[in-house]
């Protein structure tokens, strides 16, 4: 039993799913579900399509390099049944599996570092800016009514004194 | 890239000769899978009678059409059967000739066969590795990949002769 990787979005294709494309020339193609062959079909490059792995570490929106990874690399060699290390291995997949979960974690929050400051720069901005999208500029000034008014009173005191 | 849609299209122009001549059968997936193919994807069927396929061996044929598929279900043939051909085209100086009767072995089939574990294989086109009644192959060299599920068929001369397996 292996498990293999899809294709065009690289997840693992367990056994029982998908369907397996063998071309002309040899090369065998993996897909893990009808939606990944229909775009396979549609020739579409996964390097170009947004949900697959291939886009995303393209673009660094994941982890392209770590030790985590070099367990996962395929070996070609049967190993021996031996029963202790195969609950070993069980436990280290484990581990890995929490070390690369939590690395992932941090290099997605690095990227999304500096993010909230810069949303509230942009939100001042807006509102510096765009304000006369909602107002007119003649309303933001104070209004001259009061200003008289108070110019009255100012006058009328003046003149009560006097 | 171009190779491919070339194979693509005379994919589509094979399929439609099977739909034509599809009157005895009484098939209606033919017809149906010219009516219901909004995209270029067809449902891929059976090998069936007036199906033409291609020879990979080296036994002199080069196309053959399908006259009867054997011992198989009422529908045709997959992936490793055997069937009844008319070779339609040859090299000009080959073991077989043209108009010649022949047995196949379908070693490459579009439609996708179930394996044991549950997973389905798919080839690219329709394939063929002609055969006598024994079913020893007439030819001496393979191309192309071959599916393993000929081993179950008792095939094994012709997996031996594959440059790959699938």
């Amino acid at each position: 039993m292996r498990l293999e990787k899809c294709w065009f979005c690289s997840s693992t294709v367990y056994p029982g799913h998908g369907i397996q494309f063998v071309r002309n020339d040899a090369k065998i193609f993996r897909f893990c579900r009808s939606k990944c062959h229909k775009n396979f079909k549609m020739k579409r490059n996964p390097r170009k399509v947004k949900w697959t792995k291939a886009y995303r570490r393209l673009r660094g929106k994941d982890m392209t390099q770590d030790s985590t990874f070099e367990f996962e690399r395929k070996r070609n060699r049967p190993e021996r049944y031996d029963r202790n290390l195969a609950e070993n291995t069980l436990k280290a997949i484990k581990k890995i599996d929490k070390v690369r979960v939590e690395r992932e974690a941090r290099h997605h929050k690095n990227r999304m570092k500096g993010k909230s400051a810069k949303e509230r720069n942009e939100a001042i901005k807006e509102i510096d800016q765009s304000t006369i999208l909602v107002k007119a500029p003649s309303a933001l000034q104070p209004e001259p009514s009061l200003v008289k008014v108070s110019q009255l009173q100012l006058d009328k005191n003046v003149a009560m004194e006097e | 890239m171009a190779a491919g849609l070339a194979s693509k299209c005379s994919r589509v122009g094979r399929s439609l000769l099977g739909g034509f001549g599809n009157n005895l059968s009484g098939l209606s997936s033919a017809s149906h899978e010219m009516a219901s193919s909004t995209f270029l994807f067809q449902q891929r069927t059976f090998i069936q009678m007036r199906t033409v396929l291609k020879v990979v061996d080296n036994s002199g044929a080069k196309k053959v059409m399908c006259i009867q598929a054997l011992k198989a279900n009422k529908k045709g043939a997959r992936l490793g059967d055997t069937i009844v051909a008319s070779v339609k085209e040859a090299h000009p100086n080959g073991k077989v000739k043209k108009g010649k009767v022949v047995y196949g072995v379908v070693v490459r089939a579009a439609m996708q066969r179930g394996r044991c574990d549950g997973s389905e294989v798919k080839f690219d086109d329709n394939a063929v590795v002609l055969v006598d009644k024994q079913g020893q192959p007439i030819g001496t060299r393979v191309f192309g990949p071959v599916p393993h599920e000929l081993r179950k068929k008792k095939h094994v001369k012709i997996l031996s002769l594959a440059e790959h397996i699938a």
